[in-house]
């Protein structure tokens, strides 16, 4: 029975909604992406479910890696969750420097109304947990050191709203310190300032601003179904046809589009690239990156040698540098070079 | 105070398996004193430790007698019979018989006579308190100001005088008197040998009778070893009669059976479940007392002093640290109290108002007391008190600021509850950083920490975009 329990466990994320993968937020996303394909693509109902549910997709080789790497990282959340830093250790030590600081007045903003702090409460949240996970998946791919972990997520072929979890664990524990990190922060500071007061606008237990990213179909941002929105939503929201480009392997594409549901970040910062009715976007990595879209073993292990040969190099050229400079000023060589410079001009 | 403490504790840990196998009590240990000729066989005295902890808190019940001024100069030289001393026996006010829990002694002469608060209190500066006074100075006009008061409160100053004299005596008469002295230089080769009787006489060895002393200090039951945490504390609540009575006499020996006040707060931050000041601690002074024991009334040798000092220093770091667990407690009821009031729009402002009083008072005193050690806090005693005050805000939010000329009370400053409930927060901080307190009773941080658990937001995990 124990057995069964942790089996049906292993699954939880699809009843719960706080999950993108809920069974709710998946149904309406195929609820979208049948009336997308109707109205706007002009499918009938026959075609639009043979290309929603395409095997050539579902049943991939890129698709089954994900449905095993979701299992196998299940099994290695359990054990690696408890060590990392909880969301309390976080927001009390962030909620203590602040007392200790003095720089901003403790209870300061008591007289503010409750739905009023429950509301910039609310957003705050949503906000600077999108800004962080704009920041942190746009470093994943400009630092040479983890670029090797997330080409693991970019590694896919196919897209199924399972992708999401198609993450080496490593990713998986630089994301939850993320969140525990912003999150305790943005607790912590709204504590601090508004006292008890501070609550969250819910729906089904989730932030509001997260369940209407959740039911305006998140899940198509992983899929073959490339909606899209008026190009000035484009430059506010992340359109799924938008993060369909960020897997892209044409070269145009590369590191655009990191954002999470907001687009703003990647137009503030030069990364967006907004859809353009493209067509059969081919998904994964070129051969160059040697990356593997099947393959278990490469997925968990290549990462690690990976890194390994960048920090080699890295301690390489740092050496190698140091000791050019060594030698330029060393006093005997400085000699030896004047020596040679001078039996030139004789 | 680190005096060799890794070894100290590494004897102890090792001391403290045998002793819980068997829980061990705190006596009876054999005559060693080879000059003694009488017929006495167990060496263990501490009944003027006993009635001294008794006299301290007939000292707080006493301290609600008052009627507003009517009774004052009675009420007064009441108190300082207790506090001075007497000719005559002194009834027991604290320790009275409550149902089912009768209690062996009704006077204090049964326990001892002859004894006083006032000869054994710290006689430093104690700068926490207004009027530049020592300790014993400090007690007496606690004792003046509630012989004046009604029922020992002071609504308009926010003073509870039965807390502040019970808390602040912990440390300057117990704390003081086992870590300072006895504990300390009567733990040195030349002060009190072994060799010789405590005084002439006397059935026990000097340094028998000094150990002795500082473990009467720490009250805690001769049997605290078989103790849990929770009959500790009911013990001294006088609520647990057959936890307390250890010889099945049917009466609860105040000698040896009772729970006295540091003893007593070392369980209430035990009961946490994450610290075991109480056995740690009675632990250690079961072990010196064992070794000096075995020195059978010869000179203790200079390994044998080391390992008693390590012990020592055992007791002193636990110790310091169950009067910082009190006052980071409290610190934590006053933050919640002043919370409860701000909030609160209902009739019972003068009730809630009571109770914060009340744990300020408590506060204070243990702020005060920690402070009456071997060590000098330096900048951590200045911060506590800058932090906590002279008194606690008021209900028009003045607060005491010092004593005039005549020792009246001034108030001539306001302070926000707002800006005295973030200085709980700083003291509680501050106990965390300084002593490393662990128990935490009433951390003030921990409804952030439920808020954070009742937000639940989803850690996000191994999902990626």
């Amino acid at each position: 029975m124990e057995f069964f329990d942790q089996i049906l466990g292993l699954f939880s994320d699809f009843a719960n909604p706080k999950k993108r993968v809920f069974a709710g937020y998946l149904g309406i996303s195929f609820v979208i992406a049948f009336i997308w394909l109707i109205l706007f693509r002009k499918s009938s109902i026959r075609l639009a479910l043979k290309r929603i549910f395409d095997p050539k997709v579902f049943f991939s080789g890129s698709a089954f890696a994900d449905y095993k790497i979701f299992i196998i990282n299940r099994v290695f959340t359990g054990f690696i969750s408890p060590l990392l830093l909880t969301q309390v250790a976080i927001a009390t030590a962030v909620y203590m420097a602040l007392v200790r600081s003095d720089i901003l007045p403790w209870g300061g903003m008591q007289d503010v109304s409750k739905p009023v702090v429950i509301g910039l409460f609310s957003v705050a949240m949503f906000v600077v947990d999108d800004f962080t996970k704009y920041l942190m998946h746009r470093w994943m791919h400009k630092w040479p050191i983890l670029w090797p972990i997330h080409k693991v997520h970019h590694a896919a072929e196919t897209m199924t709203p399972i992708t999401v979890y198609r993450v080496h664990p490593l990713e998986g524990v630089l994301y939850a310190s993320r969140s525990a990190i912003a999150q305790g922060s943005v607790i912590s500071l709204f504590y601090y300032l508004f006292g008890d007061k501070v609550d969250l606008y819910t729906v089904v237990g989730v932030n509001v601003l997260v369940f209407i990213f959740h039911v305006t179909g998140s899940n198509l941002r992983h899929s073959h179904i490339d909606i899209r929105y008026p190009k000035w939503i484009e430059h506010i929201f992340i359109s799924p046809a938008q993060h369909q480009i960020h897997h892209s392997v044409a070269e145009e594409h590369y590191d655009k589009n990191f954002g999470a549901a907001l687009a703003v970040w990647d137009w503030l910062f030069g990364s967006l690239h907004v859809s353009e009715g493209e067509e059969d976007l081919q998904f994964g990595l070129t051969e160059a990156e040697g990356h593997s879209a099947t393959d278990l073993k490469t997925m968990y292990f290549a990462p690690l040698k990976e890194i390994y040969g960048v920090c080699a190099r890295t301690c390489l050229k740092v050496r190698a540098s140091v000791g050019g400079l060594a030698n330029r000023f060393a006093p005997s060589r400085a000699r030896e070079e004047l020596t040679e410079q001078r039996k030139q001009e004789t | 105070m680190k005096r060799s403490f890794k070894l100290g504790t590494t004897v102890l840990a090792a001391g403290m398996v045998s002793s819980m196998a068997f829980a061990e009590t705190y006596g009876p240990y054999p005559i060693t004193e080879k000059s003694y000729s009488g017929d006495k066989t167990n060496s263990v005295s501490y009944s003027g430790q006993v009635a001294r902890n008794v006299l301290v808190d007939s000292l707080k019940s006493l301290a609600g007698k008052g009627d507003g001024g009517g009774n004052a100069a009675e009420l007064k030289a009441q108190m300082m019979a207790y506090f001075a001393g007497s000719e005559e026996d002194l009834p027991i006010i604290s320790h009275t018989d409550k149902d089912g829990f009768d209690i062996k002694q009704s006077t204090i002469n049964e326990i001892s006579s002859g004894k006083n608060v006032k000869g054994k209190t710290y006689k430093g500066l104690v700068p926490g308190w207004p009027g530049n006074m020592t300790g014993p100075e400090v007690l007496e006009d606690m004792i003046s100001r509630a012989a004046m008061s009604n029922g020992g409160f002071d609504a308009d100053t926010g003073m509870d005088w039965g807390q502040l004299i019970q808390k602040f005596a912990l440390g300057a008469m117990g704390f003081n008197q086992a870590v300072d002295n006895y504990l300390d230089e009567k733990m040195t080769a030349d002060n009190k040998p072994n060799n010789k009787p405590y005084k002439e006489g006397a059935s026990y060895t000097g340094k028998e009778h000094s150990w002795d002393e500082a473990f009467g200090y720490f009250g805690a039951a001769a049997h605290s070893m078989s103790l849990q945490p929770d009959q500790a504390y009911n013990i001294t609540k006088k609520k647990d009669a057959a936890a307390a009575d250890a010889n099945g006499d049917g009466v609860i020996d105040l000698k040896t059976e009772m729970v006295f006040g540091n003893a007593y707060y070392a369980a209430g931050a035990d009961r946490s479940g994450k610290t075991d000041y109480l056995p740690t601690i009675t632990g250690a002074f079961i072990e010196g007392r064992k070794l000096i024991t075995s020195a059978d009334g010869a000179a203790l040798t200079e390994a044998q002093l080391a390992q008693l000092q390590s012990y020592a220093s055992v007791i002193e770091e636990e110790w310091t640290k169950v009067l910082a667990e009190a006052t980071f407690k409290y610190a934590g009821s006053v933050y919640k109290d002043i919370a409860k009031m701000r909030a609160d729009d209902s009739d019972d402002d003068a009730e809630a108002y009571r109770a914060y009083v009340k744990h300020w008072g408590e506060l204070k005193g243990f702020s005060l007391a920690i402070q009456t050690g071997r060590e000098n806090l330096g900048g951590t005693a200045v911060r506590l008190n800058r932090l906590i005050g002279f008194g606690p805000v008021t209900m028009d939010e003045s607060i005491v600021t010092g004593v005039d000329a005549d020792g009246k009370f001034v108030k001539d400053a306001k302070m926000s509850w707002n800006a005295y409930q973030l200085n709980m927060l700083k003291v509680q901080d501050l106990l965390i950083k300084e002593f490393g307190v662990e128990a935490r009773a009433n951390d003030a941080t921990a409804d952030l920490a439920s808020l954070v658990k009742q937000l639940d937001t989803d850690s996000g995990g191994a999902e990626t975009d």
